[in-house]
């Protein structure tokens, strides 16, 4: 639950700070383009100092940077997770565990590893021909790569929703109905009907729940059965957290669920992410820092190359980083 | 902004050139429309527009829109008109004035002096001079004089009877072959008024950039509505043509028609057209293409049904599990091919292959197998790339839900999908609908069926105790189809007996029936798409 989060998200200070930060500007003397990591990047793994990196500072990413206490349980537990695409070295080394019931931010540059580190937690990954996974994701203490892990099961539990709005183009009932409909959880098939079972009540039931939970019920309850890719991109994007709701998940993970958003849809979606945070675990990719400052009770700061290189409470690693590199990144003089 | 030409914002009245070139266009229009009509036969040539002899006024209007185009280079060079001309034509009309010319002066040279080669030296010179004037001239004399002397120079052999409307050009070739003027006059006046005419959108425009555009304007309307007209204009044909014979016999009236029964109604229908409701016997008064019509339904609703699902089947293989690579590239070359290939290697594969297997004779069955054959490679093509078009995020979102590869392409990658696979059907259909030679080898028994003959397939099911439980006979019997039945009514004039009244009537009865018959299947395909697409879009 949410009092098991270090903080709760009203008493931070950071948008103060996050404002201020904003305002600076980048300074000239620092170099824009990003550090090129040394190929003795991933020699060592463990006892403090790991490996240094050239580029705005020279520093090693030291083992406690990454380490976090937090109470109650944790939803995933990953070690030494390594990604690659081909020849490209994509995640190195990840290890983190991330605590049930609370919204976990994950920030960095463009090319970190960020949304793949997001998409090795449902296994998202096997779906690109070229990526190879090592390492272990532990779900509840069960490894989700091992032989004879059920995908559909996983990916029930641990859903997703994606940079883009990306509804199906059917009815606004059909995309909440879809997931359920295709895992035989409910059945309004002609056959169903026709047997007298049919559960269109209990159908519409969920519809509304899952709308309820996404925000988008008021807007939309009068128009179920329109097409939904005539609704705003803001209520598309609601619809697909819904749509992701009815398959009744314990993780939602969001790959920069607001990019494409104006400030507004934005606001309606970080809303919603911290009441689903009450009941459901969201690990949530953004490139808006001042985002990541609000919604998220602890955030992992992913740098260049792929390596993970401070996670912590979300007020300590905005305010009092470890790292100068993190600093430096969150400041605006990099990335 | 240096080199940059500033032009005046507005234009100070010009509206009597104006006037003069919209009215040289329209001019260039109607010769070029009438030139289309002449040569369709739709305006004789050796008739008269309004008590003047064809070619007379024809040649009168050319002279008339060359003296105008003229008129507005020469007053556009001397001032009076104003313009803003680029300094010359630029090089594709500069190259084009010189061909027209070269094809004129050498086809002159070699109608007055007779044989010989004295042409090539009289085109050179006309050619090499009209290359010159565009290229050494400004713009507004370059491209209006050498198109406005075209004109007057052909209006002008029209207009003086030089070439009237019975002047043959014999050319001498063993195969007797001459060119007539029903033929020359038409062509010379489309020729001309596209010259022309453009030439007057260049000068109305100013010349400059914005006259270029409205030249080019000009020529892709001219274009545009030459292709849809020769479109119309064709159908228009067979319609006029087939109607009458279509409309034989025909009545109107209560209890006149044959009587239908639909779910065990009696319906009698209220009209009568024996030509469409009729087979061919002895007995009947007006004979008809019924057992075509419904061989020609029955054939192309058999290969979709063939080809549809494995089309679609083999796409979705191919699109979604095989992996890309050397077998998929081969299946694209293979089906590519299979589409190229022609229909009458399709109809050897029916009647060396199929034919023997039904049965040994002709049969409806054979007939659907072959141009569902002939279907799928298009059916293919075509699903392979609409399933290609459907965005991947359709399918991440399925598979983040955890739906299975299968489920997602049945319910949401196939939807989507649909408009396409059906545009490739439609094409498809109108290709196999009107295809002759793979049924004439695979399917046809007789030219004319009597009426009572006509394929009865839903009719011709039976059931049995035996295996293999089912049997149609009515598949596994020759019959006919509307293509058939126009190539062997034409060529081969066979099957008209002595109660067909008008046998060209009744031939163009059948083309326009058969063009019927396949445009009523593009109806329905394009409803199917309008309402896949109506399902898929926020409509």
């Amino acid at each position: 639950m949410s009092e098991t989060t270090p903080t709760t998200k009203t008493d931070r200070p950071a948008k103060t700070d996050q404002s201020t930060e904003a305002d600076q500007p980048t300074e000239a003397d620092q170099p824009a383009n990003e550090p090129d990591v040394t190929t003795a990047a991933d020699a060592t793994n463990g006892d403090g100092a790991t490996h240094t990196t050239a580029g705005e500072t020279d520093e090693q990413v030291r083992e406690e940077w990454r380490e976090y206490d937090f109470e109650g349980m944790a939803k995933f537990a990953v070690e030494d997770l390594d990604v690659h695409y081909g020849d490209d070295h994509a995640l190195q080394g990840v290890s983190i565990e991330i605590p049930e019931n609370s919204v976990t931010a994950l920030i960095g540059p463009s090319g970190c590893g960020k949304s793949t580190f997001l998409r090795s937690l449902n296994r998202m990954n096997d779906r690109i021909k070229s990526a190879r996974v090592d390492g272990s994701v532990r779900i509840d203490g069960q490894e989700i790569y091992q032989d004879g892990v059920n995908l559909v099961e996983l990916r029930k539990r641990v859903g997703m929703v994606f940079q883009s709005p990306n509804p199906f183009p059917k009815s606004i009932r059909e995309n909440i109905a879809y997931g359920p409909e295709k895992h035989g959880d409910i059945e309004t098939g002609p056959l169903a009907r026709l047997l007298g079972r049919s559960d269109a009540a209990a159908r519409d039931r969920l519809v509304e729940e899952c709308l309820r939970d996404a925000a988008l019920w008021e807007e939309v309850n009068d128009r179920l059965d329109d097409n939904a890719l005539g609704l705003s991109g803001g209520q598309q994007q609601r619809l697909c957290i819904a749509r992701c709701l009815s398959v009744d998940p314990e993780v939602i993970l969001m790959d920069e669920p607001a990019s494409a958003l104006d400030p507004i849809a934005t606001a309606k979606i970080e809303d919603l992410i911290e009441q689903l945070s009450e009941e459901y675990t969201v690990v949530i990719v953004t490139h808006n820092m001042q985002q990541a400052a609000r919604i998220s009770d602890q955030t992992a700061v992913f740098l260049t190359g792929g390596e993970l290189v401070e996670y912590g409470d979300t007020d300590q690693v905005f305010e009092d980083p470890h790292s100068e590199r993190v600093e430096d990144y969150i400041t605006g003089k990099f990335g | 902004m240096a080199g940059a030409t500033r032009t005046p914002l507005v234009r100070a009245d010009a509206s009597r050139p104006e006037a003069v070139a919209s009215l040289a266009m329209a001019i260039a229009v109607g010769l070029i429309a009438v030139g289309i009509a002449s040569l369709f036969g739709l305006v004789p040539i050796d008739a008269a527009i309004g008590g003047v002899p064809t070619v007379t006024a024809l040649g009168g209007l050319l002279v008339v829109l060359g003296a105008a185009v003229i008129g507005l280079g020469v007053g556009s060079a001397l001032g009076y008109i104003e313009t803003e001309p680029s300094p010359n034509a630029g090089l594709v009309a500069t190259v084009g004035f010189a061909f027209v010319w070269f094809v004129l002066g050498g086809l002159t040279a070699s109608l007055v002096l007779e044989g010989g080669l004295a042409w090539l030296p009289a085109g050179a010179v006309t050619g090499g001079a009209a290359f010159a004037m565009t290229a050494a001239t400004r713009e507004d004399i370059g491209s209006t004089l050498p198109a406005g002397a075209v004109a007057i120079v052909v209006g002008g052999t029209f207009l003086t009877g030089t070439i009237g409307p019975v002047w043959v050009w014999d050319l001498g070739f063993e195969q007797q072959a001459s060119m007539t003027a029903t033929f020359l006059v038409p062509a010379a006046t489309i020729a001309c008024g596209l010259l022309a005419g453009w030439a007057a959108a260049t000068a109305y425009g100013g010349f400059g950039a914005r006259g270029r555009r409205m030249g080019a304007y000009l020529l892709i309307y001219v274009n545009a509505s030459a292709i849809i007209g020769v479109l119309f204009l064709l159908i228009a044909f067979t319609a006029v043509r087939g109607i009458p014979g279509l409309l034989t016999g025909a009545t109107v009236g209560s209890g006149v028609g044959p009587t239908v029964s639909v779910l065990g109604v009696s319906v009698t229908l209220p009209v009568a057209v024996p030509f469409v409701m009729n087979g061919v016997s002895l007995l009947n008064d007006f004979q008809g293409v019924l057992p075509a019509i419904v061989g020609t339904v029955w054939l192309v609703v058999g290969a979709v049904v063939l080809a549809v699902p494995l089309g679609v089947g083999a796409a979705v293989f191919l699109t979604e599990y095989a992996e890309r690579g050397r077998l998929t590239q081969a299946v694209e070359v293979a089906t590519n091919g299979l589409w190229s290939t022609p229909s009458i290697v399709f109809g050897l594969f029916g009647f060396t292959f199929l034919v023997p297997r039904f049965g040994g004779n002709k049969s409806l069955l054979a007939g659907m197998v072959t141009l569902g054959f002939m279907l799928l490679p298009l059916v293919l093509i075509t699903s392979r790339e609409a399933l290609l078009a459907v965005p991947d995020e359709y399918r991440d979102a399925s598979a983040a839900l955890g739906v299975s590869k299968w489920q997602t392409i049945r319910s949401v990658v196939v939807p989507a999908a649909l408009p396409g696979v059906v545009t490739g059907t439609i094409l498809g259909v109108g290709r196999i609908a009107g295809e002759t030679a793979p049924i004439l080898l695979t399917m046809t028994g007789g030219t004319f069926v009597s009426g009572d003959r006509a394929a009865d397939v839903i009719g011709g099911f039976a059931f049995t105790s035996q295996p293999p439980f089912v049997t149609n006979p009515e598949l596994l019997q020759a019959t006919t189809a509307l293509p058939f039945q126009l190539y062997a009514l034409i060529t081969a004039g066979v099957g008209l007996g002595d109660n067909v009244s008008n046998p060209v009537e009744f031939q163009w009865a059948t083309a326009f029936v058969l063009l019927l018959v396949v445009l009523s299947f593009y109806a329905v395909g394009i409803g199917a798409r309008y309402y896949f697409r109506r399902r898929l879009r926020h409509e």
